[in-house]
């Protein structure tokens, strides 16, 4: 499972990474095409890069939960290993009711807009929408492994 | 509105009473704010949960915000590239003959990163695996290295370019050209107070010195550097001359950065190239998601009236422009201490603007008081971003760096206290060079 897991890790982080790679030509051409006759200026630059842009969103943010990139207040002193690890579960909690709530709606969200055309370059809209219930979903999965790993910790027998 | 079910006063208490419970079980920031919504979304019969996606996909589906992608990995170009490592070469040769020499180092090429990239977290995150070590192994003290590092980062989006002036511009339409003009004298006077503290702290502490570098190391190091000092006036200049947007200008910045590391630099190569791209994404991801759950937190607000409310007050106290400055000041430094800056602008500098239009406040004072407090939130706790990154590298808790960090605060508060009583210190240079921009 945990192999799975880190495969999908994987795949998410080489998309990431291609978003952003991709990211820079739509504006590049955007400029190049306002100053120079060398290609025609084409109407779809801004909204290729508004649709790459929402799925890096997406996609860090995804993978932000299982790496604990997503920052936090922290306004405890340091804590034991176990009163840390039943802190991380009741803050997993809520994150996990955020997902679901992401996942649930989310589907609703993809359904409301499924026959949408993007404005300029009549692309289809769900193509963008579906990014808010996958992320849901990633997180669950993402959230489920962690909660597993802190309820180990809790309930290990303390070391003393 | 009649059909509301909670009052101002209710909507209030039940969003910023769930966001701070949340806050204090460690719930990350940006799904605080989304599940602070969430009750009343389900309470209040006209609304949904429906509006979270609404509000998310609004606040991503915006050209303004790429700009954030785009400076992140014009940082992380620079450093893969060597373009870090001669501007490190030019600090050295200018002040490296100062007392306290590698801590005015790290403060002067936040200066020239400043001008290069928009990302104070970016400048944090590189400069902290600079200097934190090499200064404790010259014998700094470990939490004074940390504390300059962060504090000498917040340069970064005061002077130009910076994310923040193109996020307000967005945010608050304000001319961006006139703000990056704005911002060089005040982003010049905050770095002089950081180099002065080094300065006390180096007599203090007896904090090592080198020898002056000689006029043709200045020289050579001046000549290598040229090309990527050449950034800013790139942008600065294309925005004002209107060649392109400000994200233009961004995207611009990462092209300029990496064909300088690919054909004059050439130090490169494609792994390297693979890890800047993906910690680009990774840090501008979390960045940019808590926009979204703020701009929906910040959408409540407004649905409620809840500015209005708050702001009722402060209108009837009579302050004048330069009281009004402070009292601003004041919010967002607060505000500073527990959100990112993004979201600040997004919920609080709109509820400001009325209050800076009630008394005639420039409109660009008014963006330079936010963005100079805002950039000081970055190292104020429990939420200083800049602050955490450093720690995080140096790996001691944030509050080890705290006491230094408040110390060294203190005369850049200062030099925000000479921005808000003398209004011409961000003025005059838009006035001298673009005095069409400010009408």
């Amino acid at each position: 499972m945990k192999k799975l897991i880190d495969l999908y890790h994987r795949l998410l982080t080489w998309m990431l990474v291609a978003t952003v790679a991709i990211l820079i030509i739509p504006v590049t051409l955007q400029i190049i095409s306002r100053y120079t006759e060398l290609i025609p200026s084409y109407i779809w630059t801004e909204e290729l890069s508004r649709f790459l842009f929402i799925w890096m969103v997406m996609l860090g943010a995804m993978i932000g939960i299982r790496e604990r990139t997503h920052f936090e207040v922290d306004v405890w002193p340091e804590l034991k290993p176990r009163t840390n690890a039943l802190l991380r579960i009741v803050s997993s909690l809520f994150v996990l009711v955020f997902a679901l709530v992401f996942a649930w709606w989310g589907i609703r969200f993809v359904h409301f807009g499924w026959a949408q055309l993007s404005e300029l370059a009549e692309l289809p809209m769900p193509f963008m929408f579906i990014a808010w219930p996958l992320t849901g979903a990633t997180w669950v999965l993402f959230l489920g492994e962690s909660l597993v790993a802190d309820f180990r910790v809790l309930l290990e027998a303390p070391a003393e | 509105m009649s059909s509301v079910a909670l009052t101002p006063g209710g909507a209030a208490l039940a969003l910023f009473g769930a966001l701070l419970v949340l806050l204090f079980v460690r719930v990350p920031v940006a799904f605080a704010l989304g599940l602070a919504c969430l009750p009343i979304l389900l309470i209040e019969p006209r609304l949904s949960p429906m509006m979270l996606f609404n509000e998310t996909f609004k606040a991503y589906n915006s050209f303004i915000l790429l700009a954030v992608p785009f400076f992140l990995l014009t940082a992380n170009l620079m450093n893969v590239g060597g373009i870090t490592e001669r501007l490190v070469r030019l600090s050295r040769a200018m002040v490296g003959n100062f007392p306290g020499a590698l801590a005015q180092i790290n403060v002067l090429l936040s200066v020239f990163f400043a001008g290069i990239s928009g990302s104070s977290t970016a400048d944090a995150a590189s400069q902290s695996k600079i200097f934190i070590e090499a200064q404790v192994k010259e014998g700094y003290g470990l939490s004074f290295s940390i504390a300059i590092t962060a504090v000498s980062a917040v340069l970064a989006v005061i002077i130009p370019p910076s994310i923040l002036m193109i996020v307000w511009g967005g945010v608050i339409s304000t001319s961006i050209g006139a703000m990056y003009l704005a911002g060089i004298l005040p982003g010049l006077l905050v770095a002089a107070a950081q180099m002065v503290t080094v300065h006390v702290y180096a007599k203090i502490y007896n904090y090592p010195v080198y020898p002056r570098a000689t006029l043709r190391e200045f020289l050579y190091s001046a000549w290598i550097s040229i090309p990527a000092l050449f950034t800013p006036f790139i942008i600065v200049g294309g925005i004002l001359l209107g060649w392109f947007t400000a994200t233009e200008s961004a995207a611009v910045a990462v092209i300029y950065a990496g064909l300088l590391s690919i054909f004059i630099y050439r130090e490169m190569n494609l792994r390297q190239l693979y890890h800047a791209f993906a910690e680009t994404g990774r840090l501008a991801a979390v960045a940019l998601f808590c926009v979204g759950t703020a701009s929906a937190f910040g959408w409540l607000l407004a649905y409620y009236q809840i500015p209005k409310a708050l702001l009722e007050n402060v209108t009837s106290w009579g302050l004048g422009i330069t009281g009004v400055g402070f009292f601003i000041a004041f919010v967002f430094l607060v505000v500073g201490c527990f959100l990112d800056a993004i979201p600040a602008i997004i919920i609080v500098g709109t509820i400001l603007q009325p209050l800076a239009q009630s008394v005639n406040m420039h409109p660009i004072h008014f963006a330079i008081i936010g963005i100079v407090s805002l950039a000081f939130g970055l190292v104020t706790p429990p939420y200083g971003l800049c602050l955490m990154i450093s720690c995080a590298v140096a790996r001691v808790p944030l509050k080890f760096a705290l006491k230094d960090t408040m110390i060294m605060l203190v005369p850049m508060l200062l030099m925000l206290a000479a921005i808000i009583i003398w209004p011409e210190i961000p003025l005059i240079l838009p006035r001298l060079i673009a005095p069409e921009l400010l009408k």
